[in-house]
């Protein structure tokens, strides 16, 4: 009997290990599988037509969240790292929806958004 | 004569809130968002001296490119003559296409300007009295400017209508300024009120009609806006007969994809 509980005490720790280990793991590669992009738009003075914006953003392949400041005339997309957008890609799908691009920044860390201040 | 002046006049009445974008009474360059894939429809109640009307436009736009737009208008109206039986039914259909011929954006600005042509055909009855439709074919011409910042906003159109048979031609000008009552955040609530003048002058005989419209505009999320403007008369020169007493909207937006 006692056998049994030691067994099972043994397995128990060994999942925990496991699980612990493999969620540090996941952590690690999340932080390395994404690339930041900041998108300065110009002429973009309205929330309502910024639908337009998004919805040409979340064409980017790859891309997982955007997030759009308009008084500060900034778009900031996540993509994964695989599929990195090229400037004139971005370039291309900012001036289709309506408005003029300006710089673009890459990043491997997130930027600070004005509302995370 | 009188009468072809009495229907045109009616018909502008009702033009004047054709236009297709926050602001509410006056046309707007920014062809995007809700201006530029958005479904717009809104109650119009006129009170007249001797007729109550309502209109209920059916406004759809659709973007080509994001410089060129095209749309049509389709209105139904129920014309109310004191003491007399309403009249109702499909208006006169509009179709109309706007061109971006400038642009200049800046940090959370911009300066734009549209060429706009429109098109409305006769296709309201006017065998029924009073009658819906005006019985004329028209073309507008015009021109449509607006500078937006995050802070306020300037829209201004005037444009040349003609009209085919007796009727006389038009000038029709819109202004407006909005103010955002919220902060500019997106996708979060907005809150914006404008005060805005619609005018129109028609050459022959020299009438003009100018109307003071102030109104709200409420924008829950991305998709969807809900409108509001009460137009006052200031300006009724040479109309003897059935002057307006105020007319009010009620109207939404939302988009379809």
């Amino acid at each position: 009997m006692k056998n049994i509980f030691k067994q099972t005490g043994l397995l128990v720790l060994i999942l925990l290990f496991s699980v612990t280990s493999s969620t540090e793991v996941n952590a690690q590669t999340n932080d390395q599988e994404f690339t930041y992009v900041k998108v300065e738009v110009k002429g973009l003075a309205c929330p309502f037509c910024a639908y337009g914006l998004e919805k040409k953003l979340k064409e980017v392949d790859g891309v997982k969240t955007i997030k759009i400041d308009v008084e500060e005339g900034l778009a900031y997309l996540t993509v994964l790292k695989s599929k990195k957008p090229l400037k004139k890609t971005l370039e291309k799908i900012v001036t289709d929806a309506g408005f003029t691009p300006s710089s673009i920044v890459f990043s491997e860390k997130p930027f600070t958004l004005r509302d995370e201040d | 004569m009188n009468r072809l002046i009495i229907i045109a006049l009616g018909i502008f009445s009702t033009l004047n809130v054709f236009a297709q974008g926050p602001p509410i009474t006056t046309e707007t360059p920014i062809m995007l968002g809700l201006e530029g894939n958005g479904i717009r429809t809104f109650g119009k109640f006129i009170s007249k001296e001797n007729t109550n009307i309502y209109v209920q436009p059916i406004a759809i736009p659709y973007n080509i490119t994001s410089k060129f737009q095209i749309g049509g208008i389709f209105p139904f109206k129920f014309i109310t003559l004191k003491g007399v039986e309403t009249t109702g039914g499909f208006g006169d259909m509009t179709v109309f296409a706007k061109y971006q011929l400038y642009k200049k954006d800046g940090k959370a600005k911009t300066f734009r300007i549209l060429g706009l042509v429109k098109q409305i055909f006769p296709t309201g009855k006017t065998s029924s009295s009073p009658v819906i439709g005006s019985g004329l074919s028209q073309t507008y011409i015009g021109i449509v400017m607006g500078k937006l910042t995050t802070k306020k906003g300037l829209y201004a159109d005037f444009g040349y209508n003609i009209t085919n048979k007796n009727a006389s031609d038009h000038f029709l000008y819109n202004f407006s300024l909005g103010v955002p009552l919220l902060p500019h955040k997106y996708p979060q609530k907005q809150l914006n009120t404008f005060l805005e003048f619609n005018g129109n002058y028609v050459f022959d005989p020299k009438v003009h009609t100018l109307f003071i419209s102030p109104g709200f505009q409420f924008i829950p999320g991305r998709r969807v806006l809900f409108e509001t403007s009460f137009q006052i008369p200031i300006v009724q020169n040479n109309i003897t007969t059935n002057k307006t007493n105020y007319m009010i909207l009620f109207g939404t937006r939302f988009l379809i994809n």
